[in-house]
């Protein structure tokens, strides 16, 4: 083992008071980062959800010709507003109902695919154009009417409902955000008052070091590779918690979202997910520690010398 | 090796060294004497470089040291062994780590400590002592430990201030015999001292002090 690692984890035994808070505080703040990085990614995938799901369709009016449908396509595919136009045939719209309905198949019985209309599916590339294209749409006359399929809450209007997917996920990002941050300074303030303490009860020793020729960077090393194992074991620990809810409390949000995957349903991909996000926080603890270590070691060896 | 070269410094009103000049040659065991505060430790502190002097200049193997970098204060104080009056071991680590330290610092690969820590602990007569921490360990012990630590890493120079100081006239004795064999071995020894007894027994040359000056050189 490394002098400067059994050094700090000789330190890590003589004082593991000052340990376990330093790792329950840094834990606490990564058990939550985790948590909201999950949540931030759910909402944006249920943003870009209903941003790539058909969003709109215009139902045509009928005995059109294919030349016309075509027409109407084609200028929809050119509009850069718009992608994914399909065209959805009265056969297909009959099976999509049959589908909706196998429950009570005598519902798709009493019906034929002359009375589904045909229509034109279609994206647009940011919700915050839907209304606009949608207006544009209906005043095509080969259109009979226009339907919104995204629809969440019970809003009616498309302004509620592309209004409440940004103000949800802002919540959750800007939220997120300030307390992640607030316990990240925190986290940083205990490590810095621990180092610090460390410092205190280590002068003597400091002292010793340098007067026998220690360069600053031996007497750091041990100090940083301290709060740099408070780090690791605070991310790993928070993670794993964390790690532990999602896996607990997934099958139940898949459920409760049923076609819009806020999580990933493969398990390779979930894991994955988390990997990605403990190997960020890693970095980050490590930067943590560094810094506050650093900064403790600076102060302390400023007033030694 | 060491030079001092009209070197003075004061404290305020009071002048810790009044334009002291001397030499010292390799291999020299060199008492410096004088009441307290007649300015021994300070020229310690001064070969130490962890002390500057308002003015004149001191030399270590040729280089004048109160010129150096901060940076390289650390690299200096590694070609020299220091032994304390109040002994200045790691009261956390054993005796063996304590010499360890040493090694360490002076970035000594790790397959050759517990060779030569081995060897300075049997050199110091402590073999025995080897994994007791100082708590367990005399005065006089202690002593040795500073002192084995000093050695371990093959210092040209070995600093001692006041090493007998805290202990009783037997113990010192010990001490002495071990600095007098460490300096036939070609070690060169400065060492701050105001006890009489040791200094008509050794018969070294004698750099005495009194306030701040040089009064007397044999």
């Amino acid at each position: 083992m490394n002098n400067h690692t059994k050094t700090a984890i000789d330190a890590i035994k003589r004082s593991p008071f000052q340990a376990i808070s330093a790792i329950f505080v840094l834990a606490l703040t990564f058990f939550v980062a985790t948590t909201v990085s999950v949540l931030v990614y759910a909402s944006s995938k249920s943003i870009s959800y209903f941003e790539t799901r058909p969003q709109i369709i215009a139902f045509l009016k009928n005995d059109l010709s294919n030349e016309t449908v075509n027409v109407l396509q084609n200028k929809l595919t050119n509009d850069i507003r718009i992608k994914d136009v399909r065209y959805v045939p009265k056969e297909e719209a009959l099976e999509i109902y049959k589908k909706a309905t196998e429950d009570n198949p005598l519902l798709a019985e009493l019906v034929n695919p002359s009375i589904f209309p045909a229509s034109l599916e279609f994206s647009v590339t940011d919700l915050k154009l839907a209304e606009d294209v949608i207006n544009e749409v209906k005043n095509e006359a080969v259109v009979e009417q226009v339907g919104f399929t995204a629809n969440i809450g019970g809003e009616k209007s498309l302004g509620d409902v592309v209004g409440r997917l940004k103000t949800i996920s802002s919540y959750v990002r800007i939220g997120g955000i300030v307390f992640v941050g607030a316990l990240g300074i925190t986290s940083f303030l205990v490590l810095l008052i621990i180092i610090s303490m460390r410092m205190t009860t280590r002068k003597g020793e400091i002292e010793i070091l340098s007067l026998i020729g220690a360069t600053p960077a031996f007497i750091r090393s041990p100090i940083i590779v301290e709060a740099v194992i408070y780090s690791l074991v605070g991310v790993f620990t928070g993670w794993t918690l964390s790690f532990i809810l999602w896996l607990y409390v997934s099958p139940s949000i898949l459920s409760y979202f049923g076609q819009i995957e806020v999580l990933p349903r493969d398990p390779i991909s979930f894991f994955m997910l988390f990997v990605i996000i403990l190997g960020v926080e890693l970095v980050t603890g490590f930067v943590i520690a560094l810094i506050g270590s650093l900064t403790a070691v600076k102060r302390s060896l400023k007033k030694v010398r | 090796m060491i030079v001092f070269q009209n070197v003075t410094k004061s404290f305020g009103s009071i002048n810790a060294l009044d334009n002291v000049s001397f030499e010292i040659k390799p291999g020299e065991f060199v008492f410096l004497t004088g009441s307290s505060g007649a300015g021994k430790t300070t020229i310690l502190k001064m070969i130490l470089r962890e002390m500057l002097p308002d003015s004149g200049k001191v030399f270590f193997d040729d280089k004048n040291i109160t010129e150096i970098s901060n940076h390289d204060v650390p690299f200096l104080r590694q070609q020299m062994g220091i032994v304390f009056q109040d002994f200045k071991v790691l009261s956390e680590r054993t005796i063996s780590e304590n010499v360890e330290v040493a090694l360490a610092v002076s970035n000594t690969p790790q397959e050759e400590w517990s060779k030569r820590v081995n060897h300075v602990l049997k050199l110091v007569g402590l073999s025995s002592r080897a994994k007791l921490f100082p708590s367990q360990l005399s005065g006089g012990e202690l002593q040795r430990v500073s002192l084995a630590r000093a050695l371990v890493i093959n210092p040209k120079l070995i600093l001692a201030d006041e090493p007998t100081g805290n202990l009783d006239w037997k113990t010192a004795e010990g001490i002495m015999e071990l600095l007098e064999k460490i300096n036939k071995e070609g070690k060169t020894i400065i060492m701050a001292t105001h006890h009489e007894g040791i200094i008509k027994h050794a018969k070294h040359r004698i750099i005495n002090l009194d306030d701040g000056k040089i009064t007397k050189v044999k």
